[in-house]
């Protein structure tokens, strides 16, 4: 078996003193960076990349990519404490994780976060160290056209999210597309609906949205009211999910692990897409859809697998190929360059103490996360008990600094604070804002593949039946569309 | 593995024996230039497109460099979005010329200047320090599929042979379009463009089948090409490249002289800094690009230095001459009136 | 009341924004143009709108908006962020960041002067020394270098 010669050749690489450190070091500020908002792997990966320019390949690479991961488990917190996604790839958390923690079961949400996280880490992992070269020349065929059935398939999924009034659901996807053309047309360079603005030529960022959206919004919300409630019940109701969550979350934790897996391989999916399809997926396959947003575990149980599922995922590709599917994976490239690696197809022939070092210490590092993360658990749920008053002005600070973070740029707070007010007033009007967001972020890559499968094709639309893989997604979609017509009709026809 | 290693052993042979010498006297040059009060807190290197990518990269090891020769703390800031347009508008009228602020650019900046920044700022506003090197825009072919062994002049056949069949992998709005808008005009020929928003991402696109052509940079696709999956067909630069001594010139195989596309790396600071700090500035990038490491760093990424630019004494003179090169390019082509 | 007008805006938006997308350009050459998916999106809107509007109006939820001392607190924490986004370029991240706290603690929170300052204090240091020292973020700047 080459693949256990391979991966017991890794442990013997990272099973030193200086890399199971370095290993531990990336860990603990993966979940610090992805615990503070806006402060995604990205921002943390390019701060630190200097960092490593000292270390040995092996142990810089093994800490660059525990950074990225460890993130993804830290990512959960302040979206479910705090309404504010810690980055972008939890943003769908805050939907039920928060109603969870308003609830008193802050620890709940928290410790299936922390759970699902590793189960599919570890999960991804095991599919890497037998399966990578294999799925990844299966991955790298993945073209725009079959990306458009994908997007499309995401996007009836987004309508099924829609909860109270069909119509005000509609109009928010619509209008989640119409935000996301902002800046410049991804497919030519011209600049749509930015009236000469620099600021909106480089488009809407999504980290200023959702945390206008959701973390803004939230505050003000809170500090209308502030005078008869606290943040959260004032029992907080055991900190550890029970048997009964555990029973409600292992099938959402599987399907995310799978979706978030294949969503990584692909070109131009990533952590952020997964999280948001699982949701979507784990709302559409309930049985009890109507729970979800009210506090569903299986909405935190999902989307927190999915996306680090999804890094596991994306590392396929750039390891065995050299091949980056989203840009926290091309700076992983980029240090293997900096570091005078050459990255490429032959990378694991080349350096296996590299590639099978960083594999096996993905294994070590998910345990490290799960330790570190199970005994934080308590001690944010904790953080719950400090009086609404106090904390409201911190939340703000982080709020203002997460969103700077990302671009530098002023202009983002503007934005924040506008999509702050707006996702007040739109809360109070009985608008969903959670098909807002995902149609924002799957806009662009819709549009993008559908012209770039247009611009290939000799035949115009014929390009999406002559792929099989682009029909099968198509057509499945199609059935989503059938089904939910039908649905409707049933419960409108039981109606008196 | 072995190729690279005859790189760098080739280049630190060719880069050593002026730097040992010049070593402790760069060092001391410097120190003599170091303006009092300057700088007293770390100097800002804004990279204007995303991390990780070659231009990012150039930068980093940049710094890397700049730091070890000057002693001064260097922080990479990549200031992104809107294909660098966010990051040349910041530097050019937002940022204080205070010589805190240096900008670690491309060429590109240009076509941004004169084609999209409707004279909110010209590209005269940043004013170049030091040259970093160059990288010309190369066509590559798949080793599988209908194309396979083909010529460039075989394929601009095809494409004119049968209009709307070759796929071609282009980032809209830039060089990576306007090579394949001068061969369709000189030849009548008609490619199918798939848009990307970066070069490799047409080159990912090339691996797996998506398209037929794809254009990047050596340093994008040497891994393919050493694993055999990707063949180089020609680089749209005047001379041929050292490493890929086979590869003929663009404008070898299509015949003609005007397929040049090329990446002018150089560092710039905001039109205004005060004088003392702008030549200091120079001198450490400067200084810094005598370095054998870096040099040999840079040589194994697969850029080259063009000898005009690398004197100090002409570089600015032979970087407007580009940049008015480029400017004629789009009057005739009716980009800019 | 409200709904209305906001209905009468999503109108106007989705009008407004496909009138420029048109401009745009819907079909290229090479299948849809620039303006195909902004003017799909804005029709949807306008649409929405449009039928928003026709809805029996006992259906529209009356939302309540703050009144008062909540009225107070919500246009304070507005305030106090449009106060933050004014200043970062001027006094830069930490004294803006203060100054900010110190008003939304005082003006919504009503916390003693020498609470007030303790915590806005405090609460700038921790988060300035967070991002700016530990995880090396250029932050802004002020005049006097902090």
């Amino acid at each position: 078996m080459d693949a256990i010669n391979g991966l017991m050749h890794g442990f013997g690489v990272i099973l030193t003193l200086q890399n199971l450190y370095l290993c531990l070091l990336g860990s603990l500020i993966g979940t610090l960076v992805g615990v503070l908002p806006g402060v995604g792997p990205m921002a943390a990966l390019a701060l630190l990349l200097p960092v490593t320019f000292t270390l040995q390949p092996v142990g810089g690479m093994v800490m660059l990519a525990s950074i990225f991961y460890g993130a993804m488990y830290g990512g959960s917190t302040t979206s479910i404490l705090l309404n504010i996604p810690g980055e972008a790839a939890s943003v769908v958390t805050c939907l039920d994780g928060h109603k969870l923690a308003r609830q008193g079961r802050a620890g709940a949400a928290l410790g299936i976060a922390a759970l699902g996280s590793f189960f599919a880490g570890t999960l991804g992992v095991i599919i890497m160290t037998f399966f990578a070269p294999a799925i990844a020349a299966l991955a790298i065929r993945f073209g725009p056209p079959e990306n458009f059935g994908l997007m499309v398939l995401g996007l009836v999924c987004t309508l099924y999210m829609i909860t109270g009034s069909p119509v005000k659901g509609v109009l928010m996807i619509a209008l989640g597309f119409l935000c996301a053309a902002i800046g410049l047309d991804v497919v030519n360079g011209r600049e749509r609906f930015t009236f000469g603005s620099v600021d909106l030529s480089a488009g809407i960022e999504l980290l200023a949205v959702v945390i206008g959206l959701f973390g803004v919004s939230e505050v003000l919300s809170n500090v209308e009211t502030m005078a008869k409630s606290t943040l959260v019940s004032d029992k907080i109701r055991g900190l550890w999910p029970t048997l009964d969550d555990w029973r409600q979350s292992w099938k959402p934790m599987l399907r995310g692990s799978g979706l978030g897996f294949v969503l990584g391989l692909v070109p131009g999916g990533g952590p952020v897409t997964a999280s948001f399809m699982s949701y979507a997926l784990e709302r559409r396959v309930s049985d009890t859809p109507e729970r979800f947003g009210e506090g569903a575990i299986e909405g935190v149980a999902g989307p927190e697998s999915a996306n680090n599922a999804a890094v596991a995922g994306s590392l396929i590709p750039v390891l065995s190929l050299g091949i980056p599917g989203n840009p926290v994976t091309a700076l992983l490239l980029g240090a293997l360059v900096i570091h005078g690696i050459q990255p490429g197809p032959l990378f694991v022939t080349q350096r296996p103490d590299l590639f099978w070092g960083i594999v096996a210490s993905m294994y070590v590092g998910n345990v490290f996360l799960l330790l570190l993360n199970l005994p934080l658990v308590g001690l944010w749920a904790q953080l719950l008990r400090i009086p609404y008053r106090v904390l409201f002005p911190v939340v703000l600070l982080l709020s203002v600094i997460g969103t700077y973070s990302a671009n530098k740029n002023v202009f983002d707070l503007w934005v924040m604070l506008g999509f702050g007010i707006a996702g007040y007033v739109l809360r109070k009007l009985e608008y969903d804002l959670a098909p807002f967001v995902i149609a924002f972020v799957l806009a662009p890559m819709l549009e993008q593949s559908m012209r770039q499968s247009l611009a290939m094709s000799a035949d115009g639309a014929m390009i999406f039946f002559q792929r099989p893989g682009t029909a099968l997604l198509l057509a499945a979609s199609a059935v989503l569309v059938a089904l939910m017509f039908r649905r409707k009709r049933k419960t409108e026809g039981g109606m008196p | 593995m072995k190729f690279s290693a005859i790189a760098l052993a080739l280049a630190a042979a060719l880069a050593a024996t002026p730097a040992a010498a010049q070593g402790g006297d760069t060092k001391a040059e410097l120190a003599k230039l170091k303006p009092k009060d300057f700088p007293t807190e770390p100097i800002e290197f804004t990279v204007v497109y995303p991390a990780g990518g070659g231009m990012d990269v150039t930068g980093r090891l940049l710094a890397k460099t700049v730091e070890k020769v000057s002693g001064d703390r260097i922080i990479v800031n990549n200031r992104t979005g809107g294909a660098g347009m966010v990051g040349h508008t910041y530097l050019a009228t937002q940022a204080k010329p205070d010589g805190y602020t240096v900008g670690v650019i491309a060429n590109l900046m240009w076509g941004d200047a004169m084609l999209r920044a409707q004279n909110r700022w010209a590209y005269t506003d940043l004013e170049p320090i030091g040259y970093i090197n160059s990288d010309a825009l190369i066509w590559i072919g798949s080793t599988e599929g209908p194309y396979k062994g083909m010529s460039v002049k075989q394929i601009v056949q095809t494409a004119k042979d049968k209009p709307n069949t070759v796929r071609i992998a282009t980032v809209p709005g830039s060089m990576w379009d306007y090579i394949v808008d001068q061969i369709e005009a000189n030849f009548g020929a008609k490619f199918l463009r798939v848009p990307f928003q970066g070069g490799g991402a047409g080159i990912t696109a090339l691996i797996g089948g998506n398209v037929d052509i794809a254009q990047g940079f050596y340093s994008e696709f040497r891994g393919h090409l050493e694993a055999g999956k990707v063949a180089p067909l020609g680089v749209a630069a005047p001379d041929r490249m050292d490493f890929l001594k086979d590869m003929p010139t663009m404008n070898e195989a299509l015949g003609g002289n005007e397929y040049q596309w090329i990446i002018i790396r150089f560092a710039v600071v905001p039109k205004g800094t005060q004088a003392d700090r702008k030549a200091y500035l120079g001198a450490a990038v400067q200084a810094a690009m005598k370095d054998p490491e870096l040099i040999a760093e840079y040589k194994k990424a697969g850029v080259y230095f063009d000898s005009k630019l690398t004197n100090p004494a002409t570089m600015l003179q032979n970087l407007n001459a580009y940049a008015t090169r480029e400017k004629e390019f789009y009057q005739k082509t009716g980009r800019l009136k | 009341m409200f709904e209305r007008a906001l209905n009468a805006f999503w109108i106007a938006l989705g009008a407004a924004a496909a009138a420029y997308a048109w401009t745009l350009g819907v079909m290229g050459p090479s299948g849809p143009d620039s303006g195909l998916f902004p003017l799909i999106a804005s029709i949807i809107i306008a649409g929405s709108g449009v039928a928003l509007m026709l809805q029996r109006s006992s259906l529209a939820p009356s939302p309540d908006f703050p009144r008062g001392a909540a009225l107070w607190r919500v246009g304070g924490v507005i305030a106090g962020l449009a106060l933050f986004a004014i200043g970062i370029p001027y006094l830069g991240f930490a004294i803006t960041g203060a100054i900010t706290m110190l008003i939304l603690l005082r003006t919504v929170e009503q916390s003693s002067w020498a609470m007030s300052v303790l915590l806005a204090i405090a609460s700038v240091i921790a988060v300035v020394w967070l991002f700016g020292h530990l995880l090396g973020m250029p932050l802004p700047r002020g005049p006097w270098g902090f």
